[in-house]
């Protein structure tokens, strides 16, 4: 097995969740790593969210940590050996108003990594571009598009259900402009 | 009115604030309830944890907010809108009729 210090953000990821599942608590994890995986690293993101299929008594989430080095600092978990910081935001694992229903399994050597799909990884990116405006996140959303194959109906779907049909546009515009580059 | 659901009364008086103003922080909230600044903070805190609040610094006070992304936000606004309704006329009144608008600094009010 690798060192701590020696893996990746996903392989560190698939690490936790591969110890934590050992504990029956499953988490699947999201936010910037999530981009940053499905970016090949264009995106670099510290920290690693893991977000709780169900919930589970935070205590136990600590002491199954503790046994592999990681120690809680203001909610978030810290290795001596890793500057990635791992937080488990409470679920359900979801955007906007809806379910995440399926997940991608990603196999590596320290573990299987659970993450979003890259469609709900641009819907998570385009949650925050919609709800706050926060260009970094609608950049985000355009970069994993370009990398990955990615449901555009489904996107404008859910955008259409949050409300926000011109958000997705403006989007779309960004995707495109980002295709015709590459 | 909540108390039961929410687990605290504490709970339900920053839930029933940022409903009526969208908004608030720790001290504000504490003032208008007339209760310890960290009972409140413990209180947003929880919240913040649990995704139903999320907050942004302005300046050097700490400003809660609904979470837009969290799941079930809109079934929650609507419970609390109701429990705000019940509210008795006077606290309702003073809740929602917060002045808003621009006053010079230093200008008696």
């Amino acid at each position: 097995m690798k060192s701590i210090s020696k893996m990746t953000q996903a392989e560190l990821a698939a690490y936790v969740q591969s110890h934590l599942r050992d504990k029956k608590i499953n988490v699947t994890l999201s936010g910037g790593a999530a981009v940053s995986i499905y970016t090949v690293n264009k995106y670099v993101s510290a920290d690693v969210d893991l977000v709780e299929d169900t919930y589970v008594d935070r205590s136990k989430i600590k002491a199954a940590m503790e046994e592999i080095g990681f120690h809680e600092k203001n909610r978030y978990f810290t290795h001596s050996d890793t500057q990635h910081i791992i937080e488990f935001p409470s679920g359900p694992l979801s955007v906007g108003g809806e379910p995440i229903k399926h997940v991608n399994e990603i196999k590596y050597t320290t573990g299987i990594l659970r993450v979003i799909s890259p469609t709900d990884c641009v819907k998570d990116r385009l949650a925050a571009y919609y709800f706050w405006d926060d260009q970094q996140s609608l950049a985000q959303a355009a970069l994993v598009a370009m990398h990955n194959r990615i449901n555009v109906s489904e996107i404008k779907r859910w955008s259409q259900a949050e409300g926000k049909i011109e958000g997705f546009k403006i989007f779309l515009k960004q995707y495109n402009v980002e295709k015709q580059n590459h | 009115m909540l108390e039961p659901l929410l687990g605290s009364k504490g709970s339900e008086k920053v839930l029933i604030f940022i409903t009526a103003r969208s908004e608030g922080y720790a001290r504000e909230i504490s003032q208008f309830f007339s209760m310890g600044t960290s009972t409140v903070q413990n209180q947003l805190d929880k919240l913040e944890l649990g995704g139903i609040l999320v907050s942004i610094t302005k300046g050097r006070t700490r400003l809660y907010t609904f979470n837009p992304r969290y799941p079930f936000l809109k079934e929650v606004k609507l419970l609390l809108e109701k429990a705000l309704s019940f509210y008795p006329e006077d606290e309702r009144e003073k809740l929602i009729m917060d002045r808003r608008r621009p006053r010079r600094r230093g200008k008696p009010t």
